[in-house]
């Protein structure tokens, strides 16, 4: 093949192959299609946001509770140590109390034996 | 000072439409279906466009992109054996044959029975008028591998042409 043969066939190619107008319309198709896609993605933002935001208020709703929980038991727990602790002071002075009537019923018996000698 | 380029998705569309629609539209040989494919490259520019720094490289992004759409739906269609769902408008429906000469529509006939690879190197080369080392950065194959391409879908074009348009093709 000639090398002139060659240009002249790759030259009518060129010609042949010039770039087509794109269809009428295209821009604004792909102009629509786009609206709608950055629609839908705002709304599935919206969503997972609506989504978050209630998942952290449960979480927060859930951990004061929790929270509230654990400072009632504590409360109880202290009440509980201090009702304890009542309870002892009560009993060491009753103890003390029932030692004292003790030594004084026997001075008062002591007394009597020594007055009936 | 030069001012940064900023990237305008309409102006882009206007600029390279048709350089998308004619890359897509002779891959695939179907008007409908190189419609979609030019939608679905420019809604995928809309989505990449904070990464493209210069008029050159939206150029270079598109017509990879394009080539390797054109690809994926050739493949679909060839593993599927249907052709893909398009809205058609009136206007849209409009053949090529309507709008350009008789040799144009023969030739791109005759490019349509070219292998897919030797078709997207010749496309590339004589529509878009790129070297061979362009033509491999957008195809992402090796340059010794677009060279042959480009050889062998001439030599076979010219073959083609040689018996079909002995009328048009002087010298065939």
């Amino acid at each position: 093949m000639e090398p002139e043969e060659i240009d002249d066939f790759e030259q009518q190619l060129r010609l042949v192959l010039e770039q087509v107008p794109a269809p009428p319309g295209l821009k604004r198709r792909v102009i629509e299609r786009r609206d709608a896609q950055r629609t839908a993605r705002r709304r599935r933002v919206m969503w997972w946001r609506r989504l978050a935001l209630t998942t952290a208020v449960i979480c927060m709703l859930a951990g004061g509770w929790f929270w509230h929980g654990i400072q009632q038991r504590r409360n109880g727990q202290e009440a509980r140590r201090q009702v304890i602790l009542a309870l002892r002071i009560t009993s060491r002075a009753l103890t003390q109390m029932q030692l004292q009537l003790a030594a004084h019923n026997q001075s008062v018996l002591n007394r009597k034996q020594v007055e009936q000698e | 000072m030069a001012t940064e380029w900023q990237p305008d998705f309409e102006e882009l569309m206007d600029e390279h439409q048709s350089m998308v629609f004619s890359l897509a539209m002779r891959m695939t040989g179907d008007r409908g279906l190189a419609e979609e494919i030019a939608q679905d490259v420019f809604l995928e520019l809309d989505r990449h466009l904070r990464n493209i720094g210069s008029p050159q490289h939206a150029r270079f992004w598109l017509r990879r992109v394009t080539m390797s759409r054109s690809a994926d739906a050739l493949r679909r269609r060839r593993v599927r054996g249907i052709p893909l769902w398009v809205r058609i408008e009136e206007n849209h429906a409009v053949q090529p044959e309507e709008q350009s000469s008789a040799l144009g529509v023969r030739m791109e006939r005759l490019l349509r029975t070219l292998p897919e690879t030797q078709r997207a190197a010749l496309v590339l080369r004589y529509q878009e008028d790129l070297t061979p080392e362009e033509i491999a950065a957008a195809l992402g194959a090796p340059l010794a591998t677009v060279k042959s391409h480009l050889q062998r879908g001439l030599k076979l074009l010219r073959a083609k042409a040689a018996r079909d348009l002995k009328e048009y093709v002087r010298g065939a």
